[in-house]
């Protein structure tokens, strides 16, 4: 019962990193149709932004909002430059695959040459840790489960409630509609890559804290657990990808304590491949 | 944000503008799909669009929307050149197009799609609109919490033009607003709402398939056939024509 | 320079361009998209390591893993590709799906990943992370592995296979066969349509692309005798994406050319730069990924077709008056459809060739064609109008097998053929063309015709590889074929064009053709002179009239009614999923029913 309280411990807070990334995801490749596989790289340049000016001296709650921003800006450059370039030329979405991919080798690799191959991590206290009913977790992660959930709420008031968001799901709903109504979607679409990005980044350093160390490539497997999450719930589903996140992190964690850690990700993939071979469109998805 | 709320008095009016479409030619990106078409609504006026499939009237609203690439001719919304504006522009300067199909977002909800027509709006005016479109179509009043991907046909219609109300363009493209409609859904349609748009200040240009249910509303029509503009005249004087019936039924060789 | 240096390079130079082979006829030629590549290698790697590694003790008993078979040269390369190929054969049901493309991707990515995650941490079967060692090379016993001539000798050895892979997927490429990969590969619908065994074809290139590369990784297993999952991560995919891409997609030659300037250029020669004590460690492996991704990146942008792009075919045709007929093909007439035929008498209680039973469709809870039937007689011309929205496309697609039924049954010829998939049909003689543009766009004109030849002897694994000699016959009689169609439909000069540069016209013509090569009994067309200039739906239509006076059916979707008026008879009105009336066109006209479809509704 301990073991299973406190990998549900655990459970929760992979569950709430997962959240936060898969909701930027998810709107991401909604509102833009970019299967963007550079969103784990992203992360982990958000988390090395932080780490950066933490090594600086700086607080790293500072240097997550600075990742955010870095992040958010480097998310409507990458469209900018490079996706919206290509998707207007009207390439395949095999060849947009084939160009996130190499974007994910520039960024990746990029920062493993400029930080080194070697691993690090945020020098911050955890605070003390809390007990209530047998869960046993730090303010850190407590704060990080807090964040995610303050993400999950921003997410519904942004869509269901302000212009803007209504607009993004217009534009991820029927684009020339969109256009017909006088709602500029160049612009709806860059902001969906700023709000995204900074998603993104908020979610390598939270990422980065909760994995304690981390290197250039370790969002790599991580990246799977979202696409899980995303897939799950439904690609462009903000709600599906929040319940997806919920259920892969619980069930990545608590499958760690009673099989081998070294498989907790399996669990993961699996559903992802079943997902994808048994209903692409996610368990909130409308049925194609 | 993204977009600034237009002004009230840039607001569109609906005291329409007269649209013009002169010498139009546009397609796809290979051969032009219509040619040298030049047609004309005045406020106050449904003029019909009427062909057999394939003839070009679909392409031709796309084409005053800003959807399809005008390579030839021009396009005026009273004094202003709209041509080869995008469709957000077009949509800016007062011209509100209803397409044939994919007409609203489905996954929004019907109060949702409204508020979307009225994206160019303040807040508070995007309310007052509501409100009126709902005085225009009861119907949706009932279910303004529904998505719009789970309306009947004839409701989907129905928001979608009510959507397109919220801006009170001054000039209104209607793309077979009766496709797919029982026969009754579709005479009301016309008769009710489409006249009554036009009656009240507005030209409205309508593409149809029921010539005959179009033309009873109409004030004018044009037939298009091969991407030109066959013949054109008022709705008496085509019904009167034996070459009207037989543009839709054949019988002439087709055109050399 | 020494020579360890450049035998080094030279085998990497001889695997690498084997696995880029291999892509190149998987991605490249027949289009299957396969971004779980790198599985194929590893699994021939670990099969060659498994199956000359000798027994626990041998190697000190320090290893456990199973076997200790020791098998003798060639038999773990042999061995690799087997099962390379065999472990391919999964694979074709998620490539095979009418999965997005981008979706399908990820799908493969993610089982590389997952493969590779697996067996870092199984450690009992492939020894985990660890990976295999002391992997007995070729013949070691005989020759000392460790003298520079043994390594001479295997570089010669790898090269030549390497040549071996090459001229094979050569020959795949350079025949129907090929010709039908390529269709496939621009168009996959319209590849089913004309008769070709689309899950065959896929299946056919995953498996001989895991046989190369499992061949691939055997080769190179037993060079380095070590193998293990850091040498097979996902990202090695990548690699060899980039290599085929920058090298030229769809050209074998380039793709021999993109392994040695993307694998071999980046990860093996730079293996050798001298590390300074200023670097830092990881700096120039790290800058060689940044490299590789920028490539990826600026090779789509700029050049998206590759250093050498793909060949253009041109087709000879034989010069000789009087081909002979192909055996085993169905009788047909040898109408000549330019000339004008004489008003065909309606043959009298025709037999019936198709014919629909209570056919329905629903899409979506939407019913798109509700419980139609009719009869096709045999030589006829029959049209088949209706408003937008009629139904008229769908019901053609569910004839052709392109769209499954609902409900209802489609008899052709007799024989219920509801359950039978288009290539199918296709195959019986059924034969439809598309509303859409559906030319192979990267086939040449001539190629789009020969495409659709029924039981040509080049158009299979097998007799591809039987060699030109062997099909050189059929493929003659069908260039001289489709030569003839040309020169009648006045596109000859066009026939080295490809398909995809013609006009929108010019398109709907080779449709026709290539429809007309596939020796269909019906016909099946769809707004065939949709887009088409006047004059040009005259010659068209006139051709039709006069290949039906010659025995062939046809049912044509159409929506320019004096069209129908001077070519079909009888004509069947849909609308709202239904049929409304058949009879003469000067019938339909008269009656009140038809009029209203179009002009009330």
């Amino acid at each position: 019962m301990t073991a299973f309280l406190s990998s549900l411990g655990f459970g929760l807070v992979t569950a709430s990193v997962l959240a936060i990334a898969a909701t930027g995801f998810t709107l991401q490749f909604g509102v833009t149709d970019v299967l963007n596989l550079a969103y784990g790289a992203v992360m982990t340049a958000g988390a090395f932004v932080a780490y950066v000016l933490n090594a600086a001296g700086v607080s790293v709650w500072i240097g997550l909002v600075v990742a955010m921003i870095v992040c958010g800006a480097g998310s409507v450059l990458l469209n900018a430059c490079v996706y919206a370039p290509f998707q207007r030329r009207g390439v395949s979405p095999i060849t947009m695959v084939i160009v996130s991919l190499g974007m994910t080798l520039i960024i990746e690799f990029g920062v493993q040459a400029a930080a080194g191959g070697t691993s690090v991590s945020y020098s911050m206290s955890d605070g003390p840790s809390l007990r209530a009913g047998g869960l046993d977790l730090s303010v850190v992660q407590l704060v990080v489960i807090g964040l995610s959930l303050l993400v999950m709420a921003g997410t519904h008031v942004l869509l269901r409630y302000t212009r803007l968001g209504k607009a993004m799901r217009a534009t991820a709903a029927n684009k020339t509609l969109a256009r017909n109504c006088g709602i500029r979607t160049g612009r709806v679409i860059a902001v969906t890559w700023a709000v995204t990005g900074a998603l993104c980044g908020l979610a390598g350093v939270v990422f980065a804290m909760d994995a304690g160390s981390f290197g250039a490539t370790s969002t790599d497997l991580f990246l799977v657990l979202i696409l899980a999450a995303v897939f799950l719930g439904g690609p462009g589903q903000a709600y599906g990808a929040m319940l997806g996140a919920v259920i892969i992190g619980v069930a990545t964690e608590v499958s760690a304590a009673y099989i081998t850690p070294d498989y907790k990700y399996v669990i993961g993939f699996v559903i992802l491949l079943v997902m994808l071979g048994v209903r692409p469109s996610g368990l909130l998805g409308a049925r194609a | 944000m993204s977009d600034e709320p237009l002004p009230d008095e840039h607001a569109p009016r609906r005291a329409g503008a007269p649209l013009r479409a002169e010498s139009v030619t546009a397609g796809y990106g290979g051969d032009p799909v219509i040619r040298d078409i030049t047609v004309a609504a005045d406020p106050g006026q449904v003029v019909a669009l009427v062909g057999a499939n394939g003839s070009g009237k679909s392409t031709l609203l796309k084409s005053l929307t800003g959807i399809v690439r005008v390579t030839g001719g021009t396009v005026t919304v009273g004094d202003t050149d709209i041509t080869r504006w995008a469709p957000e522009a077009v949509a800016r300067a007062g011209v509100g197009y209803v397409p044939q199909v994919d007409d609203v977002f489905a996954p929004l909800t019907v109060r949702e799609n409204l508020e979307m027509g009225g994206y160019l709006l303040r807040p508070a005016r995007v309310a007052e609109r509501v409100d009126h479109v709902v005085t225009v179509f009861p119907r949706l009043g009932q279910m303004l919490t529904r998505p719009a991907g789970k309306l009947s046909g004839g409701e989907r219609k129905m928001l979608a033009m009510g959507r397109v109300l919220m801006l009170e363009p001054g000039v209104f493209l209607l793309d077979e607003p009766t496709a797919n409609l029982a026969p009754a859904i579709a005479r009301t349609l016309l008769a009710e709402h489409v006249r009554r748009l036009a009656d009240s200040g507005a030209a409205v240009l309508i593409v149809e398939q029921r010539a005959r249910a179009v033309l009873a509303i109409a004030d004018f029509a044009y037939v298009l056939a091969g991407g030109e503009v066959r013949m054109s005249g008022t709705p008496a004087r085509l019904a009167a024509d034996p070459a009207f019936t037989e543009s839709f039924l054949g019988g002439a060789a087709p055109r050399a | 320079m020494n020579s360890f240096y450049i035998v080094n390079l030279l085998i990497y130079a001889a695997v690498d361009a084997m696995a880029c082979l291999g892509l190149s006829q998987q991605f490249g030629i027949g289009g299957v998209t396969n971004f779980g590549f790198i599985i194929f290698q590893a699994a021939g790697g670990y099969t060659a390591a498994i199956l000359a590694l000798p027994s626990q003790t041998a190697n000190g008993g320090f290893q456990s893993y199973i076997g200790g078979w020791h098998l003798p040269f060639p038999l773990p390369w042999i061995g690799a590709a087997v099962v390379g190929g065999v472990i391919a054969l999964p694979f074709t049901f998620l490539v095979g799906r009418r999965l997005r493309g981008d979706f399908a991707a990820v799908g493969l990515l993610v089982t590389a990943v997952l493969l590779n995650l697996l067996v870092t941490n199984y450690r009992p079967l492939l020894n985990g992370d660890a990976g295999l060692s002391l992997i007995p090379q070729p013949l070691q016993g005989e020759f000392d592995p460790q003298s520079s001539g043994y390594g001479w000798d295997f570089t010669i050895g790898a090269l030549i296979v390497a040549v071996a892979v090459y001229f094979f997927v050569r020959r795949l490429t350079e025949s129907p066969y090929g010709r039908t990969l390529r269709a496939m590969r621009d168009n996959d619908t319209v590849a089913d349509s004309l008769g070709k065994n689309l899950l065959s074809l896929r299946t056919a290139m995953l498996v001989t692309g895991g046989a190369i590369a499992g061949l691939s990784g055997g080769i190179l297993v037993s060079y380095i005798t070590t193998w293990s999952p850091a040498a097979w991560g996902y990202a090695e995919t990548v690699v060899l994406f980039a290599a085929v891409i920058i090298g030229g997609t769809g050209n074998h030659l380039g793709a021999v050319i993109g392994a040695i300037c993307v694998p071999v250029g980046f990860e093996e020669i730079t293996r050798y730069i001298p590390t300074s004590n200023n670097l830092p460690p990881n700096l120039i492996p790290s800058l060689e990924w940044v490299a590789i991704g920028l490539l990826i990146v600026l090779f789509l942008w700029f050049r998206p077709q590759g250093i050498l792009p793909e060949r253009k075919r041109v087709i000879r045709v034989p010069d000789t008056a009087g081909v002979p007929a192909q055996p085993g093909a169905r009788p047909r007439p040898a109408p000549d459809p330019a000339s004008v035929p004489e008003p065909r008498p309606r043959p009298p209680g025709g037999r019936t060739v198709l014919e629909a039973r209570d056919v329905s469709r629903d899409y979506g809870g939407v019913r798109a064609v509700s419980g139609v039937s009719f009869r096709v007689t045999a030589g006829t011309v029959t049209g088949l109008i209706g408003p937008n929205g009629a139904g008229k496309s769908t019901l053609l697609a569910m004839l052709a097998g392109t769209l499954p039924v609902s409900g209802g049954q489609v008899l052709y010829d007799g024989k219920d053929v509801t359950g039978l998939p288009a290539f199918r049909r296709a195959r019986l003689g059924l034969v439809r063309t598309f509303q859409m543009a559906s030319e192979f766009k990267r086939l040449t004109v001539m190629e789009n015709l020969l495409s659709a030849v029924p039981g040509h002897r080049g158009d299979s694994f097998r007799g591809a590889l039987a060699g030109p000699r062997y099909w050189k016959k059929d493929e003659d009689a069908a260039a001289a074929r489709a030569r003839d169609l040309l020169e009648r439909f006045g596109l000859a000069q066009h026939a080295g064009s490809y398909a995809g540069d013609l006009s929108g016209g010019q398109r709907r013509l080779v449709e026709i053709m290539r429809a007309l090569m596939a020796e269909p009994a019906v016909l099946l067309l769809d707004e065939p002179m949709a887009g088409v200039h006047p004059d040009l739906a005259r010659t068209i239509g006139t051709a039709l009239t006069g290949l039906a006076a010659g025995g062939l059916t046809i049912l044509m979707v159409e929506h320019e009614l004096a069209i129908m008026d001077e070519f079909c008879d009888p004509v069947i009105v849909m609308a709202e999923g239904a049929v409304l009336a058949e009879g003469t066109m000067a019938e339909l006209r008269s009656r009140a029913e038809v009029v209203e479809a179009y002009l009330v509704g």
